[in-house]
């Protein structure tokens, strides 16, 4: 059970408290609602880029980290699709500085040319790193314009391609801060060894301080319903042939994204689940198999993915993975693999909400969805699938005019 | 309200440690229990020395591990895992040089059952060569994936010239290794290392005292022999040992450091305070300069790691292939900085305090608390070494860090192996 305490300033920002008295520490973490999905096609990835400048100075601070170091603190950021979340963890007793470096970015950027050709740099490196010199790397830069025609999801967080990060301009750095870092955008929520008055006076004075913005109204394009089967294939130098498979789904606040959820853990979410046994320990198809969901904001993603044993064709492959999801839509599961995947839910969740940072960011991400009331619901939300709901999914989600398939091919 | 100054702030305070209590399962098998949870979890870690460092052959130790739970003519590995899922819980295969065992995660209402099934599973199991054959082609699946990381080529040739061939931790498996792997192999290992070995448990939850009874059923079933383990020197070979080509890579690994000392030599603290500045933190020296003032990678950072019979430091990065050199260089302008100029009372401060609030975060709930005593309990230090890593940190001087920079920095002295 996560308690919390909401209450509103007067230039829109919303902020949460939430209280641990078993802990040394606090957390403030705010969430800013933009990510990729914001940007427009021709200047990908700058939500992210944005991310990195973040931490280059703000008006009354030169640099973002060393006083946070200073009382004792350690800070990260993200940066996906939907959302852009800064958090800060240190001593309770120092929590105000995190308060005033939070607030004074939130003020007003530095700005900094330096910063920018900088954080340019180390982003290039960032997306050589982990999308272009890694085997694999590049499948979702070359899935999600497969899957999505119109939608800003077709677009990695990273961005397209390199030469939008390289192109970023100062005029562009500022803009997206005025529209998108406002308080009205934003939910800060702190959290740990502190009291709700305390909170409420440093939120006034640190937060209260920051003009009210423009509020910024999303208009995102609509993706069509897919009616036809597609597919990419692309040829690496990787040492095993591999498949993804996609599928359109309800968002992360329908019901459908608990019930693709305990689906996929049918599917291929443990060594018990059936695709493991029967394609990786049996019929040696694959030397792995996943499925998961991928819960987005907007709506969500079913993937079943997996690596091909040497001699397994593509076809036989996803022969394999279809007959499976078959077996769904036809046949009603046995009650009993069902309660295996809640029970698991159970267990996860609490060790999940041990941590403070977790609950707190938590608590921000359900805010931000509009649905805090339901963040301490979600076991009943698992509870409540029933057998004919994951075969109702089964049949309305898995169909051959569907599906997104990406292949990659050894280079010979 | 002048917003340019910082709001005033205060040294974390010392930790208040808690210790598990120790219980007696079998004769000379100990079970260290973390009882005071608030919630509903219990985690239930079981180690053997069963280490990579222990095989006669490469792989044996991970394949074993990794099919300990693999089953028998009777009960198959898929009933075994259905049944674990089936309660709720979660099963965490851990493997490094010189510990091996499982991680059990299940809530007090089921935490009985999982461990139920997983003893009788431990006690049967006869690695069905069906499994065996199905581990070999996914970790020679996987193995060839990682194989194609710049990282990894650079991390295997760097340990190999640390280390040296002779000790264990040197050396690194190949693709032919995964072919010469058999089934008896892995049955001997498992019975004079597991069922010969003396398992050690470590509890964290809120538990009924008949599960400790279990435990000690259970705990009574091992014979124990003394294992005759003797550990081959670590021979480092220093300088710029290789630089492996990878075709069309666009960043290059880097990886330098040493050998070192444990963590009851006197100079271990300082040195950790010292590892700190250079490399241990995102407001690190290296990261201040190579990535936040070059731009020339995602992350830089480095490590004084300590294994049972051999310590050592590292810095490791990633960086665009055309700036290797140029990293290189400035790696090597940092550390004679940190022997030619004192650090600043600013930094120090900065350095010290972010320590000490690390040691918090290190802290904070019963499993963390239980990780920082395995650390003591395993690498045999004293109950009071949380606190005299504290006290050290508020005592060390800049002219103590510049001495160490100097007695354990020296260029001829350092291992460089890049890759890319």
């Amino acid at each position: 059970m996560i308690n919390y305490e909401e209450f509103k300033l007067e230039n829109g920002l919303k902020v949460i408290f939430h209280q641990d008295k078993t802990t040394p520490l606090a957390v403030l973490n705010v969430l800013y609602d933009v990510g990729a999905r914001d940007e427009v096609e021709s200047r990908t990835g700058f939500a992210h880029l944005f991310e990195h400048l973040m931490f280059g100075g703000s008006k009354n601070i030169p640099n973002f980290d060393p006083p946070l170091q200073m009382a004792g603190g350690e800070c990260n950021a993200f940066t996906s699709n939907d959302i852009t979340n800064y958090y800060n963890t240190l001593p309770a007793q120092n929590i105000e500085t995190a308060f005033w470096l939070e607030s004074d970015r939130m003020m007003e950027l530095a700005f900094t040319p330096k910063s920018l050709e900088v954080q340019r740099g180390v982003v290039i490196e960032e997306f050589k790193q982990r999308y272009l010199n890694q085997p694999y790397g590049d499948v979702w830069l070359n899935f999600r314009p497969l899957i999505y025609k119109n939608h800003p999801y077709k677009w990695a967080t990273i961005g397209k391609e390199i030469e939008h990060i390289e192109k970023a301009t100062m005029e562009d750095v500022k803009a997206f801060f005025f529209k998108h870092y406002s308080p009205q955008n934003a939910i800060l929520v702190v959290g740990g060894n502190l009291e709700l008055t305390d909170v409420k006076q440093m939120a006034e004075k640190w937060f209260g301080p920051i003009p009210a913005r423009e509020k910024y109204v999303r208009n995102i394009p609509a993706e069509p319903e897919q009616t036809e089967a597609r597919e990419l294939v692309l040829e690496r130098d990787v040492p095993s042939e591999a498949i993804y498979m996609a599928f359109r789904m309800g968002s992360r606040t329908t019901t459908e994204h608990f019930t693709g959820d305990l689906c996929s853990d049918i599917i291929a979410g443990s060594k018990s689940s059936r695709l493991y046994n029967r394609l990786v320990v049996e019929e040696k198809k694959f030397s792995s198999i996943s499925a998961y969901i991928t819960g987005g904001l907007e709506e969500g993603l079913f993937v079943v993915s997996g690596h091909l044993n040497k001699d397994v064709t593509f076809e036989e492959a996803e022969a394999a993975i279809w007959e499976s999801l078959e077996e769904l839509q036809v046949e009603l599961m046995d009650p009993k693999e069902l309660t295996k995947v809640k029970n698991k839910h159970k267990t996860s969740k609490v060790f999940s909400e041990q941590r403070l940072l977790n609950r707190v960011m938590n608590i921000a991400f359900f805010e931000n969805m509009g649905e805090l009331d339901e963040i301490n619901n979600v076991l009943e939300n698992y509870d409540r699938i029933t057998a004919e709901d994951i075969q109702d999914f089964s049949k309305r989600i898995f169909a051959r005019n569907r599906q997104s398939v990406l292949k990659v091919k050894t280079k010979k | 309200m002048n917003r340019s100054i910082a709001p005033d702030y205060t040294q974390a305070e010392n930790l208040a440690i808690q210790f598990p209590e120790k219980i007696q399962l079998a004769e000379g098998i100990q079970l260290f229990w973390m009882k005071d949870v608030k919630d509903d979890s219990v985690k239930l870690d079981i180690e053997w020395r069963a280490g990579s460092k222990y095989q006669a052959k490469k792989l044996v130790a991970s394949f074993t591990n990794k099919l300990v739970l693999s089953g028998d003519e009777n009960k198959p590995s898929s009933a075994i895992q259905e049944e674990i899922d089936y309660y709720g819980g979660f099963l965490q295969h851990e493997l490094d040089r010189d510990h091996a065992g499982l991680v059990l995660y299940g809530l007090r209402d089921n935490i009985a059952k999982v461990f139920g099934i997983v003893t009788e599973a431990l006690a049967t199991v006869s690695f069905p060569e069906k499994q065996f054959e199905k581990e070999r082609r996914v970790a020679t699946m996987a193995f060839n994936i990682e194989s194609k990381k710049v990282k990894n080529l650079c991390q295997r040739r760097f340990n190999l010239a640390v280390f040296g061939e002779e000790s264990a931790y040197g050396k690194s498996a190949d693709e032919a290794d995964f072919a010469a792997v058999e089934r008896q192999d892995l049955n001997d290992f498992y019975q004079a290392i597991y069922q010969e070995g003396t398992p050690i448990v470590f509890l964290v939850g809120n538990v009924e005292a008949a599960f400790i009874e279990e435990l000690k059923t259970w705990a009574q079933s091992f014979r124990p022999k003394t294992n005759n383990y003797t550990a081959q020197l670590s021979r480092q070979e220093k300088g710029r040992i290789a630089n492996i080509v990878v075709e069309d890579a666009l960043q290059s690994a880097i990886r330098i450091g040493r050998l070192m000392f444990n963590k009851t030599h006197p100079d271990y603290f300082g040195f950790q305070v010292l590892n700190t500045v250079l490399g241990g933190y995102f407001g690190s020296r290296l990261m201040a300069n190579i990535r936040e003032d070059k731009g020339y990678t995602y992350g830089i950072g480095s490590d004084l790691a300590v294994m049972e019979d051999a310590a050592y430091f590292i810095i490791s990065t990633e960086v665009g292939i055309d700036v290797r050199e140029e990293t290189l260089q400035e790696v090597f302008n940092e550390i004679e900085r940190l022997q030619n100029e004192l650090i600043s009372e600013e930094e120090l401060s900065k350095v010290k305090n972010y320590l000490l609030g690390d040691f918090l975060r290190q802290a904070d709930g019963p499993i963390a608390m239980m990780e920082n005593f395995k650390n003591i309990h395993f690498n045999e230090l004293p109950r009071t070494y949380y606190s005299d890593f504290i006290h050290a940190i508020h005592t060390t001087t800049a002219v103590e860090l510049q001495n160490l920079a100097i007695k354990y920095l020296q260029r001829e002295d350092l291992t460089i192996v890049t890759a890319g």
